[in-house]
C-alpha cells in the first residue's frame, strides 16, 4: 500500500509536479480492434487530468489498463517511478489506485456505513464494530461537505445519486487513495449535482490526491481540470495544460479530427395545431398537477434536477406507471392510457433516458431493435417476413446514419447508434408524439449533434416533440418552449425568445430552498 | 460488478478478418457441443461393438423423443428468463388422465385430453407467476408438487391398464424405419423452431427474455408472453408424456420424475442462456442427444445407471461453468 499523501505538500510540491503513476506506450488489441496504441500519460500528486475523446476513442480501455480490470499487451505501468504490474483491481486498489465507474458500487442493502468500508471494515477485538465504524463515516463524510445529509446507519438504497456519488468519494478518502479514477462521474447528475461534485473533486485534489477523469461535458473539463489528456482512435492525440485553452471548441477540433461546423442544427419553424394536452398529471409522492401543451412540429423541453419528476411524470403519460390522475389528450380526444400499449397506439413514443436497460433488448440484434414496437408489419398470416423485416429496418438505419452492423446484438453499438436504433424503432412504430429522455447522455459530440438534427428532422416532418434534459444548454438550444419542473411540480413555462440560464436554474431550484436532505441538491450548497 | 462491455462499442468501426480462429471463437457456443457429440460417438463407436449399428441408434432414439419434447417445451420457459421444474408431474398427470380418457373414450380423445391436460397446467403456471408474481423457481417447484398429487389421487397411486393396445403399439412402430416417437419429437422441433423464428410470439419470448422492461416500454404484454411459454412447456410435456405412456403401454403416475433435472440439463448444455434471450432450439436438440448418448454408451458399457446419474449433474455444472468462463461472465443480469 503506498503510503496516505500528506495534505500539506501539495502547495509547495507544484513546482516539481511528481508523477504518481505512469503509464507508458500501452498497447491493447481486443479480437478485430485496436483499443490503444502506444498511450502514454502520467498524473501528478494533487491534479485534476480529465481524459476526453469521442466513444470508442479508448478511454474506457485505459481506465480498465489502469484498474487492473486489463492487461495491456505491451508498455508499462509504474506508480512512483517503479514498474509494476496490476494483475486485478483489488492489487490496483490495494496500490493506491481507486476506480470509481460509471455505475456506483454501492451495495444498496448495506448502510452507508458498510459500504465506505467494504473490504476494509474497521474491527475491534477482532469483531467487526459497527460503532466504530459509523463513527468514523461520521468523520470522513464531516471532511468532505459540511451536512451530507446522510445518516452512516442508512440504507444506502435510499440515497440519491448524488449522495452516493459522495459515498463512493468517502470510500477513496477510507482507502487513503492516491490515484483516483473516475468514469464519467457526472454523466448521470444534473447540472446543479454535478456542481457539488465537482467541488468535491476539488476537495480530493487538495487532499494530494491525483484525480484522472472521463468526461463528455466539455465545460466541466475547461472548470477543473489542471491538465487534459485527448485521445482519438486509440491513440494519444495530445496532452494539454488546462490553461493554454480558450474554449471548447478547441478541444472538439482535436477529439474529431476535425473542426465541428455546428452542434445545434436550425429549429424547425413551422409550428402547427398542440397535439398533445396534458391535464393535471398527478401520482402521490413523485409528480403533481403536472399540465402542458405540445404542437405539432414544436420541440418541448423539461429542464429540473435529478429527481424533480420530469422522467415519473413521462412514464406516467406514457402508461410505464400508474397515474393517480390527470387526463391526456391528442388533438380534442381524450386518450384513456393504461399501458405503453396504449400510448403506442394513440402514436406516442417513449425513448427513456437509459438506453441499454429500458430502450433495447441488447442481446437481440439491431435489426430486430428496430422491429421490436412493428412487428406485426412484418408478418403475413402470422409468419414474419424476414426479408421484409431486414429492408425496413436496413433503410430506417440508412436514413438514420447508422453506423453499425445491424445483424449484430445491439450491444456491439456505440451510444450514438444505440439512440439511432431507438429512434428508428419508434419512427417505424408510426409515433408522432416522441419523448425523448435524456437523448444524448453518455453519447460523444459527434453523435449528440446528429441526435439534434434527427430530433429537428422529425420536429420538420410535424412530429411534437417532448425532451427531458439536465443539460441545460442542451434545452436552451434546441427547445422552442422551456417548462422547468421542481419537487414534482411545473413551476415554469419559458417561451423561446425569453429563454435564459438564469430563470431555468430559478425554476429548478424552486422547490428546494432549505428542503430535507432527501433532496439530491443539499449536497455542498 | 463489470462495467457495461466498452471493448465491444468499437467493434463496428473495424470490420472483423475472418480466420478460421476468430469463426471458431465467435461461435464456440454453436459448434462446441456437436463437436463433442460427435466425439462421444467416435469413442463409444471404438469401445463397444455395438454402439454403432441402426437397432441402438433407433434405441437411442426411442429413449431420447420424450426428454427431446420435455427440453423443447422446457426452451421456452427458460427463454423468457424463468424455468419450468413442474414438467416432470405434468408428464405423471398427463400419462394418467390420457390413460383413463383412452380406456372410455378411444385414443384421439385420449391423445386430445393429454394435450389439453398440458396446456392447462401450463396455464396455471403461467397465471401463478404473471399475476401472482411468484418466481418461476418456487411456482412451478409447487406445482411440481401439486400436480403430482393430483396425478397420484387420480390413479390411487396405481398403474391404470386397459389402454388400447393400438396405442401401446405406436411406441414400437416405425415410418421408412424411422420409430414414431422420434418423429413425434422432430415434429415438435420443428414446430418448436418455426414458432421461435417465425411468428411475433416467438420474437417476443426473446425480447421478454432479453430485457423484460425495454419490452414492455415497446407495448409488448410482458405477462400474455410468459402466459404463452409457460402453456408451450405444458404442451410439449404433455406430447413427452405420450411417448412415454405408449412405451409402458398404461398409466403411470411415477413417470418422468428425473425429467426436470434432465430437461433443464438439455437446454442449458445445448446453449439456451438461464438469463433469458439467448440461444437456438437446434443447440438444444444437441443436448438431449448429448445426454441420450452418454447413458445409452454408458449402459453399453456396463456402467451402473446411479453412476451414470453422477456424470449428468456433473455435465450440467460444467456446462454453467464453461459458459460462464467463455461468455466472459456477461451472460445477462440476474433479476
Amino acid at each position: 500500500m503506498t503510503s496516505p499523501p500528506a495534505s500539506e505538500m501539495t502547495g509547495g510540491e507544484r513546482a516539481q509536479p511528481s508523477a504518481v503513476v505512469s503509464l507508458s506506450h500501452i498497447a491493447k488489441t481486443y479480437p478485430g480492434v485496436r483499443a490503444l496504441r502506444d498511450v502514454s500519460l502520467d498524473l501528478r500528486r494533487g491534479e485534476v487530468h480529465a481524459l476526453i475523446g469521442e466513444n470508442g476513442a479508448g478511454k474506457s480501455t485505459l481506465i480498465r489498463v489502469l484498474s487492473g480490470d486489463v492487461q495491456p499487451d505491451a508498455g508499462s505501468v509504474s506508480i512512483d517511478g517503479t514498474p509494476v504490474v496490476l494483475a486485478s483491481p483489488l492489487d490496483a486498489r490495494k496500490r493506491g489506485i481507486v476506480t470509481i465507474f460509471q455505475e456506483l458500487m454501492i451495495v444498496p442493502e448495506l448502510s452507508v456505513a458498510e459500504n465506505i468500508f467494504l473490504g476494509n471494515e474497521p474491527l475491534a477485538f477482532g469483531l467487526y464494530s459497527r460503532r466504530e465504524t459509523e463513527q468514523r463515516t461520521r468523520e470522513v463524510l464531516r471532511t468532505l461537505v459540511r451536512d451530507s445529509g446522510i445518516r452512516p446507519g442508512q440504507r444506502a438504497a435510499e440515497l440519491s445519486t448524488a449522495q452516493k456519488q459522495l459515498v463512493e468519494i468517502a470510500r477513496a478518502l477510507v482507502f487513503r487513495a492516491s490515484v483516483s479514477v473516475r468514469d464519467e462521474p457526472t454523466a448521470a447528475l444534473s447540472e446543479g449535482e454535478a456542481v457539488s461534485l465537482r467541488r468535491l473533486i476539488l476537495r480530493l485534489r487538495s487532499e494530494g490526491v491525483a484525480i484522472l477523469f472521463v468526461s463528455h461535458r466539455l465545460g466541466e473539463v475547461m472548470e477543473i481540470a489542471d491538465r487534459i489528456t485527448v485521445l482519438r482512435g486509440g491513440e494519444h492525440i495530445a496532452t494539454l495544460d488546462a490553461a493554454s485553452i480558450s474554449n471548447t471548441d478547441e478541444l472538439i477540433g482535436l477529439m474529431v479530427g476535425r473542426p465541428m461546423t455546428e452542434l445545434f442544427p436550425p429549429r424547425n419553424e413551422n409550428i402547427g395545431e398542440v397535439v398533445l394536452r396534458a391535464e393535471g398529471l398527478s401520482r402521490a409522492g413523485a409528480f403533481e398537477d403536472v399540465s402542458f401543451t405540445v404542437r405539432s412540429g414544436e420541440v418541448v423541453g423539461f429542464a429540473g434536477l435529478v429527481g424533480a419528476g420530469r422522467t415519473e411524470a413521462m412514464r406516467g403519460l406514457f402508461g410505464a406507471e400508474k397515474l393517480d390522475s390527470g387526463r391526456i389528450f391528442k388533438g380534442s380526444v381524450e386518450l384513456n392510457i393504461r399501458s405503453p400499449r396504449d400510448a403506442i397506439a394513440a402514436g406516442i413514443a417513449y425513448l427513456p433516458e437509459d438506453r441499454k436497460d429500458q430502450g433495447l433488448v441488447l442481446s437481440m440484434s439491431g435489426t430486430e431493435n428496430i422491429g421490436m414496437v412493428s412487428l406485426g408489419d412484418y408478418c403475413a398470416a402470422g409468419v414474419l417476413s424476414w426479408r421484409s423485416l431486414r429492408n425496413t429496418a436496413a433503410r430506417a438505419a440508412q436514413q438514420l446514419q447508422f453506423r453499425g452492423q445491424l445483424g449484430a446484438p445491439a450491444s456491439n453499438a456505440s451510444g450514438g447508434n444505440q439512440q439511432k436504433l431507438v429512434i428508428a424503432k419508434w419512427t417505424l412504430a408510426g409515433a408522432d408524439i416522441l419523448i425523448f429522455d435524456e437523448p444524448t447522455r453518455g453519447i460523444d459530440v459527434g453523435a449528440k449533434a446528429e441526435v439534434y438534427r434527427l430530433i429537428h428532422r422529425l420536429a420538420g416532418e410535424g412530429a411534437a416533440i417532448i425532451v427531458v434534459s439536465s443539460e441545460i444548454p442542451e434545452l436552451l438550444n434546441i427547445c422552442h418552449r422551456i417548462y422547468t419542473m421542481s419537487g414534482g411540480r411545473v413551476r415554469d413555462e419559458i417561451e423561446q425568445p425569453d429563454f435564459s440560464e438564469r430563470r431555468i436554474l430559478a425554476g429548478a431550484f424552486a422547490a428546494h430552498m432549505g428542503m430535507g436532505s432527501a433532496q439530491p441538491t443539499e449536497i455542498g450548497l | 460488478m463489470r462495467v457495461s462491455d466498452n471493448p465491444g462499442r468499437v467493434v463496428p468501426e473495424l470490420d472483423e478478418r475472418f480466420t478460421p480462429v476468430s469463426f471458431l471463437r465467435r461461435h464456440s457456443r454453436e459448434i462446441g457441443l456437436p463437436l463433442i457429440v460427435l466425439l462421444m460417438v467416435v469413442v463409444f463407436s471404438i469401445s463397444s461393438d455395438v454402439f454403432l449399428s441402426a437397432p441402438n441408434f433407433r434405441n437411442i432414439g426411442v429413449s431420447a423423443a420424450a426428454l427431446a419434447a420435455v427440453s423443447f417445451g422446457q426452451t421456452f420457459a427458460i427463454l423468457t428468463a424463468g424455468l419450468d421444474l413442474s414438467v416432470g408431474s405434468i408428464v405423471a398427470l398427463v400419462s394418467i388422465v390420457g390413460a383413463l380418457v383412452m380406456r372410455s373414450h378411444g385414443i384421439p380423445a385420449g391423445i386430445l385430453a393429454a394435450l389439453a391436460t398440458g396446456a392447462a397446467v401450463g396455464l396455471v403456471n403461467g397465471i401463478v407467476i404473471t399475476r401472482f408474481k411468484v418466481f418461476p423457481f418456487i411456482a412451478t417447484l409447487a406445482m411440481m408438487s401439486v400436480v403430482s398429487g393430483l396425478a397420484l389421487s387420480l390413479s390411487g397411486g396405481v398403474a391404470v391398464t386397459g389402454v388400447p393396445t393400438a396405442f401401446g403399439d405406436l411406441a414400437y412402430q416405425r415410418i421408412l424405419e424411422i420409430p414414431v416417437p422420434v418423429i413425434m419429437a422432430a415434429a415438435v422441433l420443428v414446430v418448436a423452431f418455426l414458432v421461435l423464428r417465425y411468428t411475433r410470439l416467438g420474437r417476443r419470448i426473446f425480447a421478454v427474455g432479453g430485457n423484460e422492461e425495454a419490452a414492455r416500454l415497446s407495448g409488448i404484454e410482458v405477462g400474455r408472453i410468459k402466459l404463452a411459454a409457460y402453456m408451450m412447456s405444458g404442451i410439449c410435456a404433455a406430447v413427452g408424456s405420450i411417448i412415454l405412456t405408449a412405451r409402458v403401454a398404461s398409466g403411470q403416475p411415477s413417470l418422468g420424475a428425473t425429467l426436470p433435472l434432465e430437461s433443464v440439463a438439455a437446454v442449458v448444455l445445448g446453449g439456451i442462456s438461464l438469463f433469458g434471450g439467448r440461444g437456438s432450439i437446434i443447440g438444444v436438440a444437441f443436448g438431449v442427444l448429448f445426454i441420450s448418448i452418454l447413458s445409452n454408451g454408458l449402459n453399453l458399457l456396463n456402467v451402473p445407471s446411479y453412476t451414470q446419474m453422477m456424470l449428468i449433474g456433473a455435465a450440467l455444472i460444467l456446462a454453467v461453468a464453461l459458459d460462464q468462463g467463455f461468455g466472459g461472465g456477461r451472460a445477462g443480469r440476474g433479476h
